[in-house]
């Protein structure tokens, strides 16, 4: 009876065991590796330990023990970063209780069941920027994730990314003044006009910077904003209109803080100076026509925006705008290319250039040694509308495989 | 006797519409040659370095060795790919207002709403769209008839391809109405529409016994749903859901229409059921949708197109206005090309299938000789997102050129004319 148990129980623990007896090498083997951080490799191996790449190029000898992927005559590229994804979060990102909140982290919100995040591997994104919504003037701090592991503290790569400012007329459209009744509705608030949203900005720049002279450190919004004027944390500005723009340029400058622009609808109108200041932008959802971004903030659109503003020499990451539910990075890329933009910028504006201003490009954006074996094995050309992604690596873990029916 | 002069006189008045039709779409010249370097003719193989010989703004020849007369004026386009222009067979767009608020309108048209000026119809032609049935929404139960149109021209009459064209049936009950209740007023109008004709057969065989001159005509505001029982109209029966394809099948076999179904995404679940009754189907725009498995609590991608292609059933992509690619006709056959459609299929479900739905295939949808000379001149293959309309042919017309588009250019201007100063708020 005895034998039998444990028998039976050697034979349960069996498939476990086996599973964990898988080898701990993974190779990828592939026609065309484009690495992004350098010449594309032909008949390249990617060698894969502890989820991340010990080796990468031709004629690597693959140990005995290894798991190989052969991925034949396909395209292998790194797992794209999308600079601003839609957050998983349940429930609202906009918090209503105040204007400034500094304080308020999206990696306490994280939502590691989300079906946001599911879709989004299978779109080819491992790593995302999250962060709070548009309707408050400092929204709170965003922070780096990967669409993969079961806590916030598995997902998150790097918590404190960015502050998250909204300088666009987001923070304050639709919103009424306090009048004499209490104000019982999110929209009986200020800032009501765009002067408020800046005064509102200078003014807690300014109390930051007298805060920093004090002694007293006891204010923990104001310390946040005291590392993001130390260039501790850079500061996110969500712009859009060029007036906008050029103000939140002035805004750097007076209070020296490292700027990341962000949306930067009418960013072709500017390129010149944000070029000069080397002010890196991430792109936001694509629009056709002004009329999309409705009467405040649709003005003028140049669909060659991320083409003008990288010939002027400025950093731009494409993405897919948090507001859509089109989540399709490589996409994304191969419109920019149709609107002007040079081929090898666009595949980087989605892989190496997001992942250095989101200051995680240690970690992921090309396929080099070292780095999270994050990668993408397509049918083709990655600018092709007609290339489909076969196969997922996050973590140097297969994510996702497209369904059988078209050989891999 | 009588008949045969009647027939001579509508033939006549045919003849002369025809005339008068083709002298507003007159192409400049009369003979007209285009040297391609390749041409997609898709009622065939593809042709590379082909020729195709155009007269009156009809095609008179299509091949590599075609002999071009001395008259002819040639067009060379030796690095241009030559398709024929795509067909959208359901749309909303190009009106004020898609729906009117009352259920039952069939005798509403949209020829009187189609706004000539509307930035969709500029649009369509960039894209490289030469016919586009204009339905009333999805809003309406018997929503009105629909009409064929080019997008080019300054009147509705201009862009006329097809007047009365597909009667719209919305199964997505609207307002207060539940399902129930939207089903039993179709079926009510049409258990009134039986008394009515009923009657009006009762009284013209009555006049005819007594042999009174009957001269009583159907009523206007049933005409189209009459036309629809005789089979001069088709049917675009839209449906929100799975179920509301079973209810618009059990009206197709009823009423025995010629029936187009317009699909939402969560149609897709009635596929193999539409592949067996055979019926055409125009699908949504939004192609990829997401599913969770109830078993493994995973995220599905459902390729809409592709679960239909599977399953035999013919059909038209749609387009929509609201994302980067799906605005784009190319664009969404080439979505159901990466998930694994043929090529050649995705291409005829944007030109030939959607012009046979809409009744125009006689003219459009293909490169073959007596068609009419409709056709795109690309910069690459259709289906590459660098390829650009670089004209548009319409009946041996060129009514678009890429490089004197002036909103393009200022959609898309160079880097260097942005830097000049200019008024930048």
């Amino acid at each position: 009876m005895k034998a039998c148990v444990i028998l039976l129980s050697f034979l349960l623990l069996m498939p476990a065991s086996a599973e964990e007896g898988q080898p701990e090498i993974t190779a990828v083997k592939a026609g065309k590796i484009l690495t992004i951080s350098g010449a594309p490799i032909a008949d390249g191996i990617i060698l894969i330990k502890d989820g991340k790449i010990t080796d990468i190029g031709t004629g690597i000898e693959i140990p005995e023990n290894a798991f190989v992927i052969d991925a034949g005559q396909k395209i292998v590229m790194p797992g794209l970063v999308d600079a601003s994804a839609v957050p998983p979060v349940r429930g609202d990102l906009n918090e209503q209780s105040e204007e400034i909140t500094p304080t308020f982290r999206i990696s306490t919100a994280l939502d590691s069941q989300s079906k946001a995040l599911k879709r989004m591997v299978q779109t080819g994104i491992t790593t995302l920027y999250v962060s709070p919504g548009l309707r408050n003037v400092i929204a709170g701090l965003g922070a780096v994730i990967k669409p993969t592991g079961k806590t916030p503290e598995e997902m998150i790569i790097k918590e404190d990314a960015a502050l998250m400012v909204v300088m666009s007329m987001d923070s304050a459209y639709g919103n009424r003044i306090p009048r004499s009744q209490p104000p019982y509705n999110f929209y009986y608030r200020r800032p009501t006009t765009r002067m408020a949203i800046i005064w509102m900005l200078r003014k807690n720049f300014f109390d930051t910077q007298e805060y920093a002279k004090s002694n007293e450190k006891d204010d923990p919004d104001l310390e946040i904003l005291a590392s993001a004027l130390d260039d501790k944390i850079p500061v996110r500005l969500n712009v859009r209109r060029a007036i906008n723009i050029r103000t939140a340029l002035k805004l750097a400058e007076e209070y020296d803080f490292q700027l990341i622009l962000d949306e930067c609808t009418e960013g072709y109108k500017v390129a010149k100076e944000i070029a000069e200041k080397k002010i890196p932008v991430i792109l936001g959802p694509f629009y056709y026509y002004p009329r999309n971004l409705g009467q405040y903030e649709g003005r003028d659109i140049n669909w060659n925006n991320a083409g003008i503003l990288t010939k002027a020499g400025v950093k731009v990451a494409l993405t897919s705008g948090a507001q859509t539910q089109s989540i399709d990075l490589l996409t994304a890329a191969a419109f920019a290319v149709r609107h002007g933009m040079p081929q090898d910028e666009a595949l980087k504006a989605v892989t190496i250039t997001p992942a250095e201003i989101l200051g995680v490009v240690d970690k992921v954006g090309t396929l080099e040694k070292g780095k999270d074996a994050d990668i993408l094995i397509l049918s083709g050309d990655p600018l092709k509308v007609t290339t489909r992604i076969e196969q997922v690596i996050l973590n140097g873990k297969t994510v996702y495989k497209a369904e059988r029916g078209r050989k891999l | 006797m009588k008949s045969k002069f009647y027939i001579a006189l509508i033939a006549m008045f045919l003849m002369a519409s025809i005339i008068n039709a083709s002298a507003r779409a007159a192409p400049v010249r009369k003979k007209l040659a285009v040297k391609a370097g390749s041409i997609i003719t898709i009622s065939g193989a593809d042709i590379k370095n082909g020729t195709i010989l155009i007269e009156d703004g009809i095609i008179k020849a299509v091949g590599k060795n075609v002999e071009i007369p001395w008259d002819a004026f040639v067009i060379e386009a030796k690095d241009r790919v030559i398709m024929p222009g795509f067909v959208l067979a359901h749309t909303s767009s190009g009106l004020d207002r898609a729906n009117e608020n009352i259920p039952e309108v069939p005798f509403l048209s949209t020829f009187d709403s189609v706004d000539p000026v509307s930035f969709y119809f500029e649009d369509s032609l960039r894209d490289g769209v030469v016919a586009i049935l204009v339905l009333p929404g999805n809003n309406t139960l018997l929503g009105g008839t629909g009409t064929v149109v080019r997008p080019h021209g300054l009147t509705v009459e201009d862009m006329l391809i097809k007047p009365y064209t597909g009667l719209k049936i919305s199964l997505r009950p609207t307002g207060n109405t539940s399902r129930m209740g939207h089903m039993q007023r179709f079926r009510r109008y049409m258990s009134d529409l039986k008394d009515y004709l009923e009657e009006y057969e009762q009284r013209k065989a009555d006049a005819e016994e007594e042999k009174k001159p009957f001269d009583e005509e159907i009523d206007p505001r049933k005409q189209a749903m009459v036309d629809l029982l005789n089979k001069k109209l088709t049917a675009f029966i839209y449906c929100d859901n799975a179920a509301d394809v079973l209810k618009a099948i059990e009206i197709h076999e009823k009423h025995k229409f010629n029936t187009v179904l317009v699909l939402s995404p969560a149609c897709y679940k009635a596929a193999p059921l539409i592949a067996q009754k055979k019926l055409p189907v125009i699908l949504p725009s939004q192609l990829i949708i997401w599913e969770t498995n109830e078993e493994t609590n995973e995220e599905e991608m459902k390729v809409v197109p592709m679960i239909f292609y599977k399953a035999g059933v013919k059909f038209a992509f749609q387009t929509d206005t609201s994302q980067y690619g799906s605005r784009y006709l190319w664009y969404q056959a080439a979505t159901a090309v990466r998930h694994g459609m043929k090529r050649t299929d995705a291409l005829k479900s944007i030109t030939l299938y959607p012009a046979q739905f809409i009744g125009v295939s006689d003219r459009l949808g293909t490169i073959q000789v007596g068609k009419e000379a409709t056709f795109l001149f690309l910069t690459s293959d259709p289906l590459d997102a660098q390829a650009w309309v670089d004209k548009v042919m319409i009946a041996g017309e060129i009514v678009y050129e890429k490089e004197k588009d002036k909103r393009l250019e200022k959609l898309l201007e160079k880097p260097e004319e942005i830097q000049k100063p200019k008024d930048t708020d």
